[in-house]
Order: C-alpha cells, then sequence, then structure tokens
C-alpha cells in the first residue's frame, strides 16, 4: 500500500457532520484504491483559483509532503489543472482529485471488455477539457518554431476525439448486444430483478446470498464493476438476478455517461431491489437514499422499487425500528434483511414474488391422447403446474405469462374439436 | 404517508419586458415511491419589472401555499438558484427541503405542469377571448 495525504477544502457554514461524510467516503476511496491515508489536511474556505486551498495552507502541505514523503495528494474537491499543477509543482508529488481516484479504481477492477472500455472513455472525457491546457503547462518554457504551441496542442486534443468516437462506436455494438439478450430473456418468460444501490451497501453479498453462488465479495468500494447475472426461482417463477456497479454521491457526468450500459442493466428491470445498509447514521442513510432517488428519477422507465433493509443483525430491534420509522418516506416496499445472517430473505423473494409481472392462473381440460401428452410436458417447462388429474380428461391446474396462456387455450380447444396432431405440433 | 406541498414556478424569464410569472402549489399525501392522494391545489399569477431573487421567490410560494395543508414545503434546487438546503430553509416561516424521494419529485412535476400551463393560459389571447365569451 502506498502513502497518501487526503486534502479536504470545506464550505464555511457548510453541516460538520456532512463534511465528516464526506472526508470518509474520500477516506474509504482511498482504501479501495489500494492507499494508506497518512495525514488529512482540513481548511474551511471559498476556492482560491490557484491552488483550491489557501496559498498558506497549500505551503503547509508542502512541508508536510516532505517530512511524509507521500506517493500522491488525494484533493477531495475537483481540481482544475491550473490547480494540479500549482500544487504538484510546489508539493513536488503528484496531486490528483476525487474522480481522478475513481478512475484508478474503476481501472484497476476493470475486468471485461466492455468495462475497461468504459473506463477509458471516462477518462478521455475528463482529459479532453484540460488537454490544450496541460499541453501548454507542460511546454510552457519550449517555445518551438513558428506559432510556439498550437500544433502540440490541436493534434493532443484532436487525438483524444478520434479514440473517444472510436470507443463510442464500439461500446454501442456491445449495448446493442446486450438489449438483444435483455429482449431475449423477457420473451422466454424471464422476469428482470436488478439490484442497485450505494456502493458498499451489501449488493453482492445479498446477491450471493439469493442465488447461492460466490460473487466477489469484499468490504470495499466499487468491488463490483461487470454486471453479473443469475438464474434465481421464486416460488416456480423464473427470474434473472442481477449485481451491478454502485452509486456514490456526486458522481460526475462523465462517469455516469460511461457507465450508463451498466447502469442500464438497472433502468430496464422489472423489479429493483435498492440495498440499504442500516448500520450506519440515518444521515447518512437518508443522503445516500435520496442520491439512489435522484438517479432513478432521470433515467427509471417503468419498475417497482423494493428497498432491502441490509446488515440489519447490527442492529438492536428499538434502533432498528427508529431507523425504519424515518428513512419510511425514502423506502418504497421496505424488507429488512441481513445478506451475512441469512434473516428476511425469505420475506424478501414474497415481496419479490408479489411483484413480479402478472401471470395468469387457469385449468385447462385436454382429451386424452399422445398430442395432450406432450402439450402437458410443455406446460410443465413453460409455466407452474399446481395440478394435474388425469380421469377421461386431463384437467390441469396452471399458471403461465399470457402468451403461453393464450396458446393453451388455443390448443385445448384445437384438442377438443379433434384436429390433426401435424397443427398441434406446430403450434407447440 | 408523509403529507406536503410540492411547488413549481413557471415564467422567470423576461416577457415584453416584464416578468409574468404563475406560481402552482400541489398538496399531497405520498408514500415512498407513490403519489397516493392529491388534496388541493393553488395557483397564483405574479408579474414584475425586474428579475425575481431569491427572497422574491421565497414570497410568492408563500403566498401560494396560504391556507393549504401540508406539513413541508418542496421545491427544486434550481428555483433557489442552487444555494444550500440550510439558507432557503431558514428564509421560511414554514417548514421547507429540496426534492429526496420518487414521489417528492414527481409532486414537483406535477406542480410544473399546472403552473406552465396556467401560464401558457392567461399569455394566450384566443384563451381570453374564449373566457370573455363564457363570463
Amino acid at each position: 500500500m502506498k502513502d497518501v495525504i487526503i486534502v479536504q477544502r470545506r464550505i464555511p457554514r457548510c453541516s460538520e457532520s456532512e463534511n465528516q461524510r464526506k472526508l470518509a467516503e474520500l477516506r474509504e476511496l482511498a482504501w479501495a484504491g489500494n492507499y494508506n491515508v497518512v495525514q488529512e489536511v482540513i481548511q474551511t474556505r471559498y476556492p482560491d483559483r490557484q491552488y483550491q486551498i489557501g496559498k498558506g495552507k497549500a505551503e503547509e502541505l508542502a512541508e508536510l509532503a516532505l517530512s511524509q514523503k507521500p506517493a500522491k495528494i488525494i484533493c477531495y474537491n475537483p481540481l482544475s489543472v491550473t490547480q494540479v499543477y500549482n500544487l504538484s509543482e510546489m508539493c513536488k508529488c503528484e496531486v490528483i482529485d476525487k474522480f481522478q481516484l475513481i478512475l484508478e479504481i474503476f481501472a484497476t477492477r476493470a475486468t471485461t471488455r466492455r468495462s475497461r472500455m468504459q473506463v477509458e472513455l471516462a477518462r478521455l472525457e475528463y482529459e479532453l477539457p484540460r488537454a490544450r491546457k496541460i499541453v501548454s503547462l507542460l511546454k510552457m518554457e519550449e517555445r518551438p518554431g513558428f506559432m510556439g504551441l498550437g500544433g502540440y496542442e490541436d493534434s493532443y486534443e484532436q487525438d483524444i476525439k478520434k479514440r473517444i468516437s472510436r470507443i463510442k462506436k464500439e461500446l454501442s455494438t456491445v449495448q446493442r448486444d446486450s438489449e438483444n439478450l435483455r429482449g431475449y430473456r423477457h420473451g422466454e418468460g424471464f422476469s428482470l430483478l436488478c439490484l442497485a444501490g450505494y456502493t458498499n451497501a451489501g449488493k453482492s453479498t445479498l446477491f450471493r446470498a439469493l442465488v447461492d453462488e460466490n460473487v466477489e465479495v469484499e468490504n470495499m468500494l466499487f468491488t463490483t464493476l461487470s454486471p453479473t447475472t443469475r438464474y434465481l426461482g421464486i416460488n416456480g417463477r423464473w427470474t434473472l438476478l442481477t449485481d451491478t456497479v454502485g452509486f456514490i454521491e456526486d458522481l460526475p457526468h462523465f462517469l455516469v455517461d460511461a457507465f450508463r450500459s451498466t447502469l442500464e442493466d438497472v433502468f430496464r428491470a422489472d423489479i429493483i431491489l435498492l440495498v440499504v445498509d442500516i448500520s450506519e447514521p440515518v444521515d447518512v442513510i437518508r443522503k445516500k437514499l435520496a442520491v439512489s432517488h435522484e438517479i432513478f428519477w432521470e433515467q427509471l422507465e417503468k419498475a417497482t422499487i423494493i428497498t432491502a433493509i441490509n446488515k440489519a443483525d447490527r442492529l438492536s430491534p428499538e434502533e432498528l425500528s427508529s431507523r425504519l420509522k424515518s428513512i419510511a418516506y425514502l423506502a418504497p416496499n421496505p424488507v429488512v434483511v441481513s445478506a451475512k445472517t441469512v434473516e428476511g430473505l425469505d420475506e424478501l423473494k414474497d415481496v419479490i414474488y408479489s411483484h413480479l409481472p402478472e401471470w395468469k392462473r387457469f385449468t385447462l381440460e385436454l382429451p386424452m391422447s399422445g398430442e395432450s401428452m406432450s402439450a402437458v410436458s410443455w406446460l410443465f417447462e413453460e409455466g407452474i403446474v399446481h395440478s394435474v388429474n388425469y380421469g377421461n380428461n386431463i384437467v390441469m391446474d396452471v399458471e403461465a405469462r399470457n402468451e403461453v396462456y393464450r396458446k393453451a387455450r388455443s390448443l385445448e380447444k384445437r384438442l377438443s374439436s379433434g384436429n390433426t396432431a401435424e397443427s398441434t405440433s406446430k403450434d407447440l | 404517508m408523509e403529507r406536503i406541498i410540492a411547488v413549481d414556478i413557471s415564467g422567470r424569464h423576461r416577457h415584453n419586458s416584464r416578468y409574468l410569472m404563475v406560481c402552482a402549489a400541489v398538496s399531497l399525501s405520498v408514500s415512498g415511491g407513490h403519489v397516493k392522494q392529491i388534496h388541493g391545489v393553488n395557483i397564483k399569477p405574479f408579474v414584475s419589472d425586474n428579475p425575481p431573487e431569491v427572497v422574491d421567490v421565497v414570497q410568492m410560494i408563500e403566498r401560494t401555499v396560504e391556507g393549504m395543508e401540508g406539513v413541508t414545503i418542496v421545491a427544486e434546487e434550481g428555483d433557489f438558484f442552487n444555494q444550500p438546503e440550510w439558507l432557503s430553509n431558514s428564509m421560511f416561516t414554514a417548514s421547507f427541503k429540496y426534492p429526496e424521494s420518487l414521489s417528492e419529485r414527481m409532486g414537483i412535476e406535477i406542480a410544473h405542469h399546472i403552473s406552465l400551463s396556467s401560464r401558457n393560459l392567461l399569455l394566450d389571447p384566443q384563451s381570453w377571448e374564449l373566457i370573455k365569451d363564457n363570463l
């Protein structure tokens, strides 16, 4: 682990708890980026154009950097190119902001081709508006030839633009493939469930508990970057559960855009399981839920939200109920669970089942024949067969989606009127 | 279920050298993800020669919500020039906050449609003709 110093400029008269929470988030992000925080520098003031923090504080930071010799200085507030340049010149150390740190984490965690491309796109979009300034700052002393720097700056910017358009093109193909896959899954009768929520809320642990599978789980931000989808059977209904990347407060737009195709799994789902870490302070939970609601509001098409109140095992029943009361207005369809101790999962499944797209329950009467037997086995595959009685006729109590219901009814009609086997098998 | 008053103001731009604004307030009962019930709607037009400032926005909202039932007034951050919530809250006599849940945002969307349509109606000469005929 490399040593880092973290810096936060606080806005005057802003609430102390919020500042503390933001600093804690930066600390966790630094840890997720494999950095060890050796010192924290905090200043309350309005931003300085040259250094973001005040000049005096920047000099203090430089002295600290000289004594501690950190690998990097990470600033919570977004830094302009000039601020990065000035601070790194003064501190003789690499200076990055929170967004660059997130990009670093994403780059180290990206494993699939899609996520690698998304990280590259986010990095380029972050760099694009700074490209000209970066070149002019780096070449400040050097002014070769007629018109000095123009050539360098333009070509660097053009290169970035070309790479962005190439990656976007490739990503649109990947996105089209995943849309087709989603359509196919819907057509096959699968309901799509998606785990969403703030990063480190325990989505992957809940995913593992629900589908009973080993997915990478760590107490760290952004453990999951590529969505993982697995089959989950709930009372005979087929669903596909997807684990996705976590939300984060103040996530810049270029990063949201870059990860749009990942987040689309959330927005196109039938049911969203919004996972909340209830063991955190109420203010933090409220803020995180509000961030999730804001993201849903901008993107959500038509989905039911079920709030999975996770890590309930860490609280006493009294504390849990008081916290539930105070976040009730932000938690639609709440279910208390503990992914770690597997408590409340059955109740969660029941709530999911009650919100799944409606299936029709109907009674089917088929004459006893070979074709009817193949129809019976087809219905066993396509729906939930509650009962079958083999008498003079086959009487079935079946629950299935609308398309299957319509097909079954027309089959019943045809077989009862004694139509040929050919048409039946064609229908099947 | 929470009881709120969702508010939106339309027309905060110059029109014929004046600012013709309509403020709509909707009293609602909301749950986490849904609007459960609409209890009432208030609409008030305002005219000003100068662009509205934060204090004017607060006054317009307070005059519109007068007599309405609801615990908290909810309006978008943009209506208060993106100033921090504590600052906006301190300017109101009633409880005030920016939207957090989906349902609160839905409430503001309803208020937005009402204020926008009301303003369009007020500015449309044809609709005045219709009103005159019915008077």
